[in-house]
């Protein structure tokens, strides 16, 4: 029965996957890609089928474990943002020449902006350098049929397809009308069952450079076969012709419309930028390419764009910038531009156990002191002033190790820290921690644990004992895996408890003094964001006392809690208790003893 | 419709939309929003655009949206960017608000006040979509605003 239902472009792929049979699904979270799994997983427990769908320890695991799977014969598919897909890209481009037996689905959000990501690169020309057809939907609708028609593609061609989305498409969120048909799809796993076909097989499954090649050109043969069939679809009926693909062709759909522009352009939407035939669209006047963030269209076709400045380079293609560039092209007139106030910055959550571990950090090891930072919500320390570098995942690990190696070298003392959090550690913390140790470097390693991937939602990490469906899981402890590398000054402490983390602060910091092996404090506190965590919270609810309040400021600045505001005609600082979850952390914080406990 | 919410985390900004998308639905109109959260989650700026039975994207327009709702009061000068019409709550009438209805209720009282001054939907779509306790809230938001209370 066709029901209407309000969905995110996430979710909307994840009953686009299901739909279409897929029965084994991982990733590894990441900003905007993370709802598709955990929708995946709520109708896995609704309609009961067999299967696994849950999260792997990082995207380059995830996408082998899922495209292993499709050579066992069960349809899947693998989630990550675009940078979690340079992490996987090994196993991504491989998979290509290998092939899938079913249906194997790569869907990578790439996030213009960018929003909460290191780059804006575009997956669509990784889907290009891999050889892998990529699909780009442009609406919420397109999301959910365009994850259905990869799965086709993908068993049709025993190819990888790519669904490329971004954070306007997973984001948004839309009426639409689902079909809901789950079937209790057959899940007959299926591998090296005949022996007699197993040498042919092999010579695919564990190919030699020289198979390879034939590999190569089987994967060649494929995509030409692709491309013959693929036709961008064509609106509207101008002399200037417009190629675009994603949200893109959504903002210029509604643009021609609002300025009555349908004599003036015609659109050509590909729903599969890759791959395509070449051809010259001759007939038209003009031919630009207007795309979200890469001149894909435009390299492929030749055309007018970003190479002579009418799209910018970098940056979102909002409606507004699009409505620019077919004022540039002297389409419409040229509209005023509103400025827009900046926002207040993001900081860490009011309580969270993050601040309170790095400002006691910050209190031992000072500010001449190197902080190496990662990926998560910690990367917020920068605001007060316990992060000096962000790179990528476990980047904090290896560049603490080197700039600890490079000062070393030279026969100088410097005071390297890494910073990371316990889903990070995991992900690619373990193997430059690997050399550090290997090439004895002395630095503290700090892991932060909230037992949780927090800055995407709170997904699950390792760590947890239990499964989404209720089955028992082998919970990973992270000092055993420290332990088990060598690692002799390992520490674990929860970051509320201050004095006592200042006490293992001090003790990390006198023991690297002598010793020529890195040195690990774990801090561990549960994310307050989550139901969980806020409930098992203590309460210990402070006053500022105004009359000992000097308005110095100093916990504005150094603590940089969300509920600690001041109150500028009164030049003392105040608590908001609407932000505030009486977490009691502040108290250590004010120099001049004017935050002190409520006495109840 | 082009419509803007702008609020806090742990306003109810996003609960605020889904009601209101909900009404669409149930008004057979069509619906499109887009919730961006930033980085920040509590206390962290939450915005949502949406447009009711119009467009083919969420992304409204700078200038360009109808009616601007703010949960918020110290956002004015940001939603006042995407159009002029502004409803707000001041701290004063948020204050009447608590003494009128439970501090997890006040989204569906000042619901019941935007419906009263603006009818998006119909009120009775309102109270077809919510719960016991969220109808009773609605229903006194839209009564206090009627009588201007």
């Amino acid at each position: 029965m066709a029901k209407r239902l309000y969905l995110s472009g996430n979710e909307a792929i994840a009953y686009g996957l299901v739909e279409g049979g897929v029965r084994f699904l991982t990733g590894y979270p990441g900003t905007p890609s993370s709802e598709i799994l955990p929708t995946a997983q709520k109708l896995k427990i609704q309609y009961g089928f067999k299967g696994f769908i849950d999260w792997a320890v990082n995207e380059k695991v995830a996408l082998e474990m899922a495209f292993s799977a499709s050579l066992c014969g069960i349809k899947s598919a693998v989630t990550m943002k675009q940078v979690g897909l340079n992490v996987a890209m090994d196993p991504f481009v491989n998979s290509a020449y290998i092939g899938p037996k079913t249906s194997f689905v790569v869907v990578v959000a790439d996030d213009p902006g960018p929003h909460s990501s290191q780059t804006e690169q575009d997956s669509r020309i990784a889907a290009y350098f891999a050889k892998v057809p990529v699909l780009d939907p442009s609406t919420v609708e397109e999301a959910y049929l365009f994850a259905k028609r990869a799965l086709e593609i993908s068993k049709d061609f025993e190819i990888p397809v790519m669904l490329r989305t971004t954070t306007r498409v997973s984001h948004g969120k839309s009426d639409l009308k689902l079909s809901k048909l789950i079937s209790q799809e057959e899940y007959q796993p299926s591998f090296k069952e005949n022996l007699k076909n197993w040498e042919k097989e092999l010579q695919r499954l564990a190919a030699t450079p020289k198979l390879r090649l034939l590999l190569h050109k089987k994967l060649n043969e494929k995509i030409e076969n692709i491309a013959e069939k693929n036709m961008p679809r064509f609106f509207y009926e101008g002399s200037l012709l417009i190629l675009t693909s994603g949200i893109v062709f959504s903002y210029l759909v509604e643009l021609i419309e609002e300025h009555n522009l349908q004599n003036k352009i015609t659109l050509a939407k590909f729903d599969m930028p890759f791959p395509i035939k070449s051809q010259t669209f001759s007939e038209f006047r003009r031919v630009i390419s207007i795309e979200e963030t890469s001149p894909f269209l435009e390299l492929q076709f030749n055309t007018e764009g970003r190479r002579n400045g009418l799209v910018p380079k970098e940056g979102e293609l909002t409606p507004e910038v699009c409505e620019r560039i077919l004022s540039k092209l002297g389409l419409i007139p040229e509209r005023k531009v509103i400025s827009i106030p900046p926002l207040k910055r993001p900081s860490l959550c009011p309580g969270c156990g993050h601040r309170i571990g790095l400002f006691a950090l910050k209190k031992v090891f000072g500010k001449k002191a190197i902080y190496c930072g990662d990926i998560g919500c910690y990367t917020l320390a920068l605001n007060f002033g316990v992060t000096d570098t962000v790179f990528c995942m476990g980047a904090s690990v290896s560049f603490a190790t080197t700039i600890k190696k490079v000062f070393d070298e030279a026969g100088k003392d410097k005071e390297v820290i890494g910073i990371i959090g316990d889903s990070t550690f995991l992900h690619s913390g373990i193997p430059p921690l690997i050399d550090a140790y290997h090439y004895k470097v002395p630095f503290l390693l700090v892991i932060l644990d909230n037992e949780t991937v927090g800055m995407t939602g709170n997904q699950k990490t390792p760590a947890q004992k239990v499964s989404f469906e209720g089955n028992p899981l082998n919970s990973i402890k992270i000092e055993k895996v420290l332990e088990g590398l060598g690692l002799e000054f390992v520490k674990v402490v929860d970051p509320y408890d201050y004095k006592e983390n200042i006490k293992i602060l001090k003790e990390a910091r006198e023991y690297l003094k002598t010793s020529d092996k890195p040195c690990v404090v774990i801090m561990r506190h549960p994310c307050v964001y989550t139901r969980e965590g806020l409930l098992n919270n203590p309460k210990r609810p402070l006053q500022v006392l105004e009359d000992k309040c000097t308005g110095c400021k100093f916990c504005v600045i150094e603590f940089e809690c969300p509920a600690l505001n001041f109150d500028e005609a009164k030049k003392k600082v105040f608590i908001d208790k609407t932000l505030c979850i009486d977490c009691g952390c502040c108290v250590f914080v004010c120099p001049k003893k004017a935050i002190s406990e409520v006495k109840v | 419709m082009k419509l803007v919410i702008l609020g806090k985390g742990g306003q109810g900004v996003l609960f605020f939309s889904r009601i209101l998308a909900q009404m669409a639905i149930k008004e057979g109109k069509s619906v499109k929003a887009t919730e961006i959260k930033g980085m920040a989650k509590k206390g962290g700026t939450v915005e949502v655009q949406m447009k009711i039975d119009e467009g083919h994207t969420p992304l409204i327009k700078r200038g360009e949206a109808d009616l601007v709702i703010l949960l918020s009061p110290e956002l004015e000068d940001y939603g006042k960017t995407f159009g002029e019409k502004i409803l707000k709550f001041t701290e004063e009438e948020m204050k009447r608000a608590i003494e009128r209805v439970p501090l997890k209720l006040i989204n569906t009282y000042f619901l019941g006040r935007l419906l009263a001054k603006y009818p998006v939907f119909d009120k009775n779509t309102a109270l077809e979509v919510l719960d016991e306790e969220n109808r009773k809230s609605f229903l006194k938001g839209y009564e206090d605003e009627k009588k201007n209370v």
